[in-house]
């Protein structure tokens, strides 16, 4: 059995929402409700949904880089939802992240060498020779010149600046690295090299990644593990090659029949999705996804479905599976 | 060592303190035991000097490709640069002008109301001798370059005085002005919730308060002095920078680099001083260019109106005095007037220049 290196249990992220002059708290917008998986140690766990499902939240929360509401994060066995400044300090070290718009990741009245040193200087690497030297293998690692550290962001391009995020988040030699749709603002060929340096970096350090995006074709590319995320839960979780043939929720199996595959043999079978994402201000009784789901049934309206295994390793969230 | 040097942010902040209250101390010294060798004023100005070397100039060198980057973005504009060379013409005129022409407040009554080179006007002069008026035709004379006023004050020299009186107060009040407004926006936008509320009221009272009339209370309880002025024009001009930090703060902390700063396990004091300051400064940089010429304005006008220092010769004091004298001698009010329209059109000219080159919107 693999070392959990990431346990995630019943997590919750609600924003306030407050209104009147003495902002009083009139509702919640629930980002993350109640989300709960593991990662293991080298392992890539995909996270995909629709843009405003809560992803990005969860991977921030998941991270202490915002407050979770409710709910515990394990980072190898220890819940860190409790730890205080000190001991994140110590998370930092571990777990990294990467962000998905190069242009806003990196500081643009700083170069380079001092955006990647930051991360050796915090952690106590104060010698500005070796942060250099640091700095400048750490660019070489990801394919780019030593001579790129004196440079700034605004001379460099999207591909280039994704690279030197990677970098960044390397530096502290970390175990865990959340990638919040770290292609996604890239063109296609630049994806395609930054997902395949991500692997290497991966085969190389014994990294685990939370990947997470909204193209399921990307995230098929990278991950061992799938989770598909709907209105701040996980409706179904698998591994990869599960979910691709055997997609269980409907807004899996919808999700799969929009990707694209340079398959000519297989048949396209079109599940069209009715209606807009509900608001997480106040989500759908019963299953989130009822509104919006082509075989809604009775039940689904009024009783949350309850995320049980169905397979090994594949659970599912939805009434269909029901005592089976 | 180590541990001091990091309570002050580093080394610079810490060279900085420490030449600054050296700076305290020889000003106490010298006013309390060797008694006055140089004027109070002599000691701001080094402070000023140090402010301008460490957060100005230091900086500029050693980030010298952003600085680089900067400035061909800026040359774009022409009359950017031209204002820009303009206003390097004006501070080397007031730092050593001074010294090289003629006292600008030595009264030659007989060389009164002298045309400038080139240009003659008709004078009269009572004649003791017949007891009549003669209406001379008197050509300017290279003695006085510009002419003189009505006491047959050097008009050049009175220039060069005024530019420097001038220069003093744009300068130093948006200094103090910015000064206070970064405070007020960073520390506002960083606390949030009541403080954050506390300090933007307090800052709309500030903003609905009579500037005007502050500062004709204040000449009115401490008599005219520039250093009032200055004081009060920094004091009360700093609402705008305040509240356009404030909301540049509030929107660089959603960004994710400082998102991605937090994940490396930086401070807040060290986001604040790495990261959102040197982005704030930008914008506000670009406020300062553009508030310097209404600060020029402000001090000339209340020259003009009788309310300036009346011991230092500045541009709306000449002015005021030549309108008295519009008919018989033009240049008197007109030269400084042109003076006054070049200055602000050339920080104008040159403010457009920096905020087309430090818009973060156009960065691409």
């Amino acid at each position: 059995m693999e070392r959990k290196l990431l346990e995630v249990d019943n997590l919750k992220k609600h924003y306030p929402v407050t209104a009147g002059l003495f902002a009083r708290h009139v509702a919640d917008v629930k980002a993350v409700d109640g989300v709960s998986f593991f990662i293991t140690e080298g392992e890539t766990l995909g996270l995909v949904g629709e843009s405003g499902c809560g992803k990005s939240s969860l991977g921030r929360t998941l991270l202490r880089l915002e407050e979770p509401t409710s709910g515990q994060v394990f980072y190898k066995g220890r819940d860190i939802t409790a730890w205080n400044k000190k001991q994140l300090k110590e998370l930092r070290r571990e777990a990294q992240m990467i962000f998905q718009d190069p242009q806003s990741s990196l500081d643009p009245k700083a170069t380079i060498g001092d955006s990647i040193g930051e991360a050796l200087l915090i952690h106590g690497v104060t010698s500005e020779k070796e942060r250099l030297a640091r700095v400048e293998a750490l660019l070489q690692r990801v394919g780019l010149e030593p001579g790129h550290a004196t440079r700034y962001p605004h001379e460099l391009s999207g591909g280039q600046k994704q690279r030197i995020g990677i970098a960044r988040a390397l530096a502290v030699n970390p175990k865990l690295i959340v990638a919040d749709e770290p292609v996604s603002a890239l063109d296609v060929s630049v994806q395609a090299q930054i997902l395949n340096l991500m692997l290497d970096l991966q085969g190389e350090l014994s990294l685990a990644y939370l990947f997470i995006a909204h193209d399921l074709a990307v995230i098929g590319q990278v991950s061992s593990r799938i989770a598909v995320m709907y209105l701040g839960q996980i409706v179904e979780l698998a591994d990869r090659d599960g979910l691709f043939q055997r997609p269980l929720h409907p807004y899996t199996q919808a999700l799969l029949s929009a990707v694209f595959l340079p398959d000519p043999h297989r048949k396209r079978q079109h599940i069209p999705l009715a209606g807009e994402v509900p608001s997480p201000i106040a989500p759908p009784s019963g299953c989130r996804f009822h509104t919006r789901c082509p075989r809604v049934m009775k039940v689904c309206r009024q009783e949350t479905p309850i995320f049980q295994p169905i397979d090994k390793d594949h659970l599912v969230a939805c009434h269909l599976y029901d005592g089976k | 060592m180590r541990r001091i040097t990091e309570v002050f942010g580093g080394r610079r902040n810490l060279l900085f303190s420490g030449l600054l209250l050296a700076l305290l101390f020889i000003l106490l010294l010298d006013l309390f035991f060797v008694h006055h060798i140089f004027s109070p004023f002599v000691y701001f100005y080094l402070c000023f000097a140090l402010v301008i070397v460490f957060y100005g100039i230091y900086p500029l060198y050693v980030s010298r490709r952003l600085t680089r980057y900067y400035w061909d973005r800026t040359k774009r504009h022409h009359l950017a640069v031209i204002g820009l060379v303009f206003i390097i013409f004006l501070v080397a005129v007031a730092i050593f002008g001074p010294f090289l022409t003629q006292d600008p407040t030595k009264v030659d009554f007989p060389n009164k109301n002298l045309p400038p080179v080139g240009f003659s006007a008709e004078q009269s002069t009572y004649d003791r001798t017949t007891g009549q008026f003669i209406t001379r035709e008197t050509p300017g004379t290279w003695l006085h370059p510009l002419g003189t006023d009505d006491k047959g004050r050097d008009m050049l020299a009175m220039l060069v005085s005024g530019t420097r009186i001038s220069l003093q107060v744009g300068l130093m009040a948006t200094l103090i002005a910015i000064f206070i407004g970064l405070i007020m926006g960073v520390v506002s936008a960083y606390l949030g919730g009541w403080a954050d509320n506390a300090l933007m009221r307090f800052t709309d009272i500030m903003m609905t308060f009579p500037f005007f009339l502050l500062l004709v209370f204040i000449v009115f309880i401490f008599g005219p002095s520039l250093w009032f002025i200055i004081l009060a024009i920094g004091l009360t001009g700093w609402t705008g920078t305040a509240r356009l930090v404030r909301s540049e703060s509030l929107s660089l902390r959603t960004r994710d680099f400082i998102m991605a700063s937090k994940s490396l396990g930086a401070s807040d004091r060290r986001i604040v001083f790495h990261h959102l300051i040197p982005n704030v400064l930008s914008s506000v940089i670009v406020i300062a260019t553009l508030s310097i010429p209404g600060v020029i304005l402000a001090e000339a006008a209340l020259s003009f109106i009788g309310l300036g220092d009346p011991t230092v010769t500045s541009w709306g004091l000449v002015l005021q005095a030549g309108q008295r004298s519009l008919e018989t001698a033009w240049w008197i009010a007109v030269e400084p007037g042109i003076m006054l329209f070049l200055t602000v059109l050339a920080f104008n000219f040159l403010g457009d220049g920096v905020r087309d080159a430090f818009d973060p919107r156009s960065q691409v």
